[in-house]
């Protein structure tokens, strides 16, 4: 109490624990990791969860599930159980990302980048 | 002798002419005997009646000196008698009203030599007493002032140190909140590790929520300050987020305001005691609901729980104890097992003009209502807390608005967790993570000129340098868009260009741009697949046009 209320004077008097309602494993139906892909269906709804509208308004176009953390500024963990929610409501979609296989030619990118350079 | 006379109650008027009219008829008859008998008789005749003269004027004399005492006496005892009067009167008085007077002067806080002082005052005492009398009374009633200071002294000294304890576990808790809310932060992909975290979370909000109560009961504020107003959804959650039974209550609609920063804590405070009534005294199925609505005097948050239904009599009880506590409480009083939940939220609304009422609920149970003033409600916009840094009134085109309004509380927020959180979120991210954490500074420094508009930004290409001093082109913003199809045209040079924008903060908007430049088509079902299969290959570029130097 040294110093009251000065570092936690931009904080929140939320709990992570209020936003998941104390969940904190994966309640998803489809695997969600970092790089996986999310697109809101629609817009947000009335209603939502302040989280939920933000991620609605956030993934009208693509993001992936470390950028919404990052955004959000939440753990990955919060942002696994909203995103679940979402899915199962239907609301957005979610797309794993390509296997490597499929990258285009590493040459190419590289090329590019020296294109790019010379510029 | 007027005295004697006149004395009250004295049977028959006993002058010392009466009392020599005995005497007066001796010497008359001995006379009259002397006169009567024989010559030789004479003398001893005469002696006898001197003799019995003698006597009996000695007789009578005693006797009115014995009833002249007696009188004395009498009107002594009366006086005394009246003094003792006017004494029980002035003693019951001191009693019935001086004490209590006093006692309650000095719990409004008068000081006691002012009340001592005005006791002593002339006319604050009946007429005919004894100065030794007085001093008495004025002795009492200071060693009574005496012993009520001492006693208020004490109970003042026990309840600072009860708000100091409390002080001290609130920071305790408070930085105990926020170690854990960095550790949730560094350990958010680990679900179990994050699940334990929230739960000592969770415990610690309980424990902070107990501190509070006594730092209040103590006559303190609860907790810590807020300086900026709080959206009213957030000081509910916030509530919400310090009782035990928190997945139990359902939160409803809520209107779109804004509390003011000082009345946050007391609010969230009173709001998590009521919640916690309502989940403890309803059955652990049922739902507890939480609504906000208008209403004219200010906002009223209604708590309903479909419990066991307060009878009146419970009711009227309840209310009486908010309202003895609006009166203030003394810790002492509140028994072996506190019930401390109204005790608090009675102090709290009597502090902050809440108006809390507790009534038969439709669904069976308690409906409790607090009224939160007009005066410490505020426009909702107004609020710079929002939650974690998400604009819930920003419009539905969130990309570009969230990029300059909501980045900037957001990167405040995590700017002390930055240091061993980043680099957390870092190392476990993959490429795609890399990206918001290098514009995260960039976003943070934006506001100083405001969002930024797409067409505020048309100037092509100005050459700037970054940290690491390498020239850097900023991107055209016209390019975030994803729905404007003029991004789409020159494809290959817009790609580099928005790889090499490291200070644009929505990485989401320049893939979809990269994409729809790529693909020539906007339209969001065919941008998600083939950004998908580009994505690699744009979040290599910024890394290697804003990182060059990293390996």
């Amino acid at each position: 109490m040294s110093n009251p209320g000065r570092d936690w004077e931009d904080g929140t008097p939320e709990r992570l624990y209020v936003i998941t309602g104390g969940r904190s494993g994966p309640v998803s139906p489809v695997p969600l990791d970092l790089v996986t892909l999310i697109i809101a269906k629609t817009g947000p709804r009335p209603g939502m969860q302040p989280e939920h509208a933000a991620i609605m308004r956030m993934c009208r176009s693509p993001l992936s599930v470390a950028e919404i953390s990052a955004y959000l500024a939440l753990p990955v963990s919060v942002v696994t159980v909203l995103l679940g929610d979402l899915i199962t409501a239907g609301h957005v979609l979610s797309r794993p990302p390509v296997a490597p296989a499929k990258l285009p030619d590493l040459a190419l990118i590289e090329a590019v980048i020296d294109g790019l350079r010379k510029l | 002798m007027v005295r004697v006379g006149s004395s009250p109650g004295s049977p028959g008027a006993t002058s010392p002419v009466v009392w020599a009219l005995p005497a007066l008829a001796t010497a008359v008859a001995a006379a009259v005997a002397v006169a009567a008998v024989s010559a030789p008789a004479r003398t001893p005749v005469a002696w006898v009646g001197a003799v019995a003269f003698a006597a009996v004027a000695l007789a009578c004399a005693v006797a009115a000196r014995r009833s002249r005492a007696v009188a004395v006496l009498r009107a002594a005892v009366a006086a005394q008698e009246a003094a003792l009067a006017r004494q029980q009167t002035e003693t019951v008085r001191l009693a019935q009203e001086l004490l209590p007077d006093v006692v309650e002067r000095l719990r409004k806080g008068e000081f006691p030599e002012e009340v001592l002082a005005s006791l002593e005052e002339p006319g604050t005492h009946g007429p005919g007493l004894t100065p030794e009398f007085r001093a008495a009374h004025q002795a009492v009633l200071r060693s009574v002032l005496e012993a009520v200071v001492a006693e208020e002294d004490l109970r003042d000294s026990a309840q600072r140190a009860f708000v100091n304890i409390a002080r001290r576990v609130q920071a305790i808790v408070h930085q105990q909140a926020q170690e854990l809310r960095d550790m949730e932060d560094r350990h958010g992909r680990s679900p179990d590790v994050f699940g334990d975290l929230l739960r000592l979370d969770h415990g610690t909000a309980l424990i902070g929520r107990l501190a509070d109560s006594i730092a209040v009961l103590g006559g303190a504020r609860p907790g810590r300050q807020w300086s900026k107003a709080v959206p009213l959804y957030s000081v509910l959650r916030g509530a919400m987020s310090r009782i035990i039974d928190y997945q139990r209550v359902e939160l409803h609609s809520v209107s779109q305001v804004a509390v003011v920063g000082p009345a946050v804590e007391p609010l969230i405070h009173a709001l998590a005691e009521l919640l916690d009534n309502a989940t403890r005294y309803s059955p652990p199925q049922t739902k507890v609901h939480l609504t906000a609505v208008d209403v004219n005097s200010g906002i009223a948050v209604e708590i309903e729980d479909g419990g066991v239904s307060m009878s009146e009599e419970a009711r009227r009880r309840a209310e009486r104890m908010l309202r003895q506590a609006q009166e203030g409480i003394d810790l002492a009083d509140l028994g072996e097992t506190p019930r401390l939940g109204l005790a608090v939220v009675g102090r709290l609304s009597q502090a902050y003009d809440f108006q809390v009422s507790l009534r038969a609920s439709a669904y069976g149970g308690v409906r409790a209502v607090l009224v939160i003033p007009q005066a410490l409600i505020t426009a909702s916009s107004a609020a710079s807390g929002v939650a974690h840094g998400i604009g819930t009134a920003s419009g539905p085109r969130a990309a570009l608005p969230a990029a300059g309004a909501e980045a900037p509380p957001a990167a405040v927020e995590a700017a002390p967790a930055a240091v061993e959180a980043r680099p957390a979120a870092g190392e476990h991210a993959a490429a795609s993570d890399d990206a918001p954490a290098a514009v995260r500074p960039p976003a943070a420094a934006r506001p100083a000129t405001g969002p930024r508009h797409p067409e505020d930004d048309d100037v092509p290409l100005v050459t700037e340098r970054t940290a690491t001093g390498l020239p850097q082109r900023r991107r055209r913003t016209r390019a975030a868009a994803p729905d404007e199809t003029a991004a789409a045209a020159p494809a290959a040079p817009a790609a580099p260009a928005a790889a090499a924008a490291a200070p644009e903060p929505e990485p989401g908007m320049w893939l979809a741009a990269f994409q729809g430049g790529l693909t020539g088509d906007t339209s969001s079902k065919t941008v998600p697949s083939r950004r998908a299969a580009a994505s690699p290959n744009t979040d290599a570029s910024p890394n290697t046009a804003s990182k060059g130097e990293q390996p």
